[in-house]
């Protein structure tokens, strides 16, 4: 079989660490060779994580100009890349503009692709992943026959660490393909100001709340637990009860907590699939066949109203 | 200068129902190929926004699915909502899954009518969810792309769009023609009344096989393939905290989760 030569690029630093740690463990011959591409000033932040990571290679487009963030502008110089570089396989993350550039890339190179992948590994020459299907219902295993293949890995998708490496640091002449279409605003979205990501307990709410005005029952439960909150989509996109930074599921974000207390919460599908992952889950709901009762590890049936206070009060006592 | 007539393109997708989907009972495996059907959740916001920019602007909206017979059901529901044509291009050869396959059709189809100046497509399918076909398709035309869009104005020469990104919104403008990938939060998709669904189901899809879009099979060889699809199974201990007053059930439960570990 000949050696994997496996490009990694994502707009955010964390995860381009974690793809190259993921490369380098997937691509583990003494022969295969692990890029990552830059478009950052080599000053940046995000070039030293690479190198950490233990990139073989840190590719720079000369000149780096102003990164710019057209999708047309990344996916054809990294188009180039997998070109020059003889890439097997490239890897990006699965945020959205990770996937709107897999999307766009895949295009330019005919290429098979896949996002939202939580494993991959290399079986006699194919490109095996792991995602989930049917809104979060299924976990699919799929094969990528052809090659090049580009493949969009979830964020804090586990993988050892490798041995440090000094990369060696290649400068191409850049494409600078013209945009095709210009930024004229970034801001940051209204904020909570939480990470639930990195949350070690949550607490979250859905449509059993009768009013925003009610959300102090809850938020005093999670200052009695140390959580953080998080809802349901309805809360967020609907009543704008609370930030978006809070929802949770498959268009919200994805949890994993030591606990994850669901309040009022029916159980959808699309919900689920953003708290799967947690280690231990409290379920209250009035309505004792709520699909959420089957997820649970501890099921309360009962008024919220009643529940909650009382739940933050034995808390409290303790 | 953009076409006189804007010419809007949809793509919606006959899915597998998510919610009606059932695996088998003891391996957990979905039969994908034979779960019930439903069109796309996203496309309906799509084909949504599609007819609300022809209502004010004018031009012709064409809603587009690759797949099975059972496509036409989708089309159905896109015409329901007001688009003005629906074209079904099926054949056995097109891997449904296969974002690679799906694009090179809509590419091909788009190349057939001459031509769009916006086209419009769900930023991820209920089933697969691989939010590749749109930008893929952009790709592969060279045309610019915008994903994840929750606010979007038309003008005769381009749009203005606003991407919904993890912790930012971005506005980005592009000139026709141009592909723009939408989800559930930027419109609600109208109930189609009575008389329209009837309609609908009296309208003529026309038909079209790869080789009618100057595609031939081998353009269309599988490259991802689905192993297994299967619901994983649930290990949860499924302990039901009873008392005789919320104060009992929340010192059991408190109880509980602190011999566990999950309290500090
Ligand atoms: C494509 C798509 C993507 C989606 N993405 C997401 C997502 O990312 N995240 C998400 O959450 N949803 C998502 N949804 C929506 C999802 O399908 C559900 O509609 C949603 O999760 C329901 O929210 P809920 O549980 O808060 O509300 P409901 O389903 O209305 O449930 C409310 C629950 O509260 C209980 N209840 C009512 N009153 C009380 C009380 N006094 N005490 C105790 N219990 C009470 C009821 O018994 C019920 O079970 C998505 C849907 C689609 C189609
Ligand atoms: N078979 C299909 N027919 C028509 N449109 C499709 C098809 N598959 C995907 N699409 C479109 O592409 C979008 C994204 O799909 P995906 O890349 O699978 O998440 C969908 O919301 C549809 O608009």
């Amino acid at each position: 079989m000949s050696p994997e030569s496996v490009l990694c690029w994502s707009e955010d630093p964390d995860l381009a660490g974690q793809l190259v740690r993921l490369a380098r463990s997937v691509a583990s011959g003494p022969e295969d060779r692990v890029f990552a591409a830059s478009f950052d000033p080599p000053s940046d932040d995000g070039s030293r994580r690479i190198a950490e990571a233990g990139a073989h290679v840190l590719i720079r487009p000369n000149p780096a100009g102003p990164a710019s963030t057209d999708p047309h502008v990344v996916a054809s110089e990294l188009r180039a890349l997998v070109d020059t570089s003889h890439v097997t396989l490239v890897l990006l993350g699965s945020t959205k503009r990770g996937r709107e550039i897999a999307g766009r890339l895949a295009g330019l190179l005919d290429a098979p692709a896949e996002t939202g992948v939580a494993r991959v590994h290399l079986d006699a020459g194919a490109v095996v992943v792991e995602r989930e299907m049917l809104s979060g219902n299924a976990l699919a295993q799929e094969t990528l026959i052809a090659r090049p293949a580009v493949v969009a890995i979830m964020p804090d998708v586990s993988a050892s660490s490798p041995p440090p490496t000094v990369p060696v640091v290649q400068q191409v002449p850049s494409t600078s393909p013209a945009p095709l279409s210009e930024r004229l605003e970034l801001r940051p979205k209204p904020s909570g100001g939480v990470r639930l990501e990195s949350a070690e307990r949550i607490v979250t709410i859905g449509r059993g709340l009768q009013k925003k005005d009610d959300l102090v029952l809850i938020e005093a439960l999670a200052t009695a637990l140390g959580a953080s909150v998080g809802c349901t989509r309805p809360l967020a996109a609907e009543a704008g009860w609370l930030s978006d930074d809070h929802w949770i599921g498959l268009t919200g974000h994805r949890v994993k907590p030591r606990l994850y207390i669901a309040i009022g919460v029916s159980g959808a599908v699309q919900h689920l699939v953003g708290m799967r992952d947690s280690q231990t889950v409290v379920a209250i709901n009035k309505d004792p066949n709520a699909p959420i009762f089957g997820q649970a590890d501890y099921r309360v049936t009962g008024d919220l109203y009643a529940v909650v206070p009382a739940l933050t009060k034995a808390l409290d006592a303790k | 200068m953009a076409a006189p007539q804007l010419r809007i393109l949809v793509a919606v997708k006959h899915g597998v129902d998510v919610g009606l989907a059932r695996a088998d009972r003891t391996t957990g495996v979905v039969a994908l190929d034979t779960a019930p059907r439903k069109t796309s959740d996203f496309d309906r916001n799509a084909v949504e926004e599609a007819v609300r920019i022809r209502e004010r602007l004018g031009g012709r909206v064409t809603a587009i699915s690759v797949g099975s017979a059972s496509a036409r059901e989708a089309l159905r529901d896109a015409v329901a909502i007001g688009a003005d044509d629906a074209i079904l291009v099926t054949d056995p050869a097109v891997p449904v899954f296969d974002t690679r396959a799906v694009s090179r059709v809509l590419a091909a189809v788009s190349r057939t009518l001459g031509g769009f100046d916006l086209f419009l497509l769900g930023e991820g399918s209920s089933d697969h969810f691989a939010g590749l076909v749109g930008p893929r398709v952009a790709g592969e035309l060279g045309v610019a792309d915008v994903a994840y869009v929750r606010k979007l104005t038309v003008d005769a020469t381009g749009v203005v769009a606003e991407k919904d990104l993890e912790r930012e919104l971005e506005v980005v403008r592009a000139s026709f023609p141009v592909i723009v990938t939408v989800g559930q939060e930027i419109n609600t998709p109208r109930l189609p009344t009575f008389m329209a669904t009837l309609k609908a189901s009296k309208k003529e899809i026309r038909q079209l096989s790869v080789a009618e879009i100057g595609l031939d099979a081998a353009h269309l060889d599988p490259t991802v393939r689905i192993d297994r699809a299967a619901v994983p199974a649930t290990t949860r201990k499924q302990v039901t905290i009873t008392g005789n007053t919320p104060d009992e059930v929340a010192r059991t439960l408190v109880d509980a989760l602190r011999t566990e570990g999950a309290l500090p």
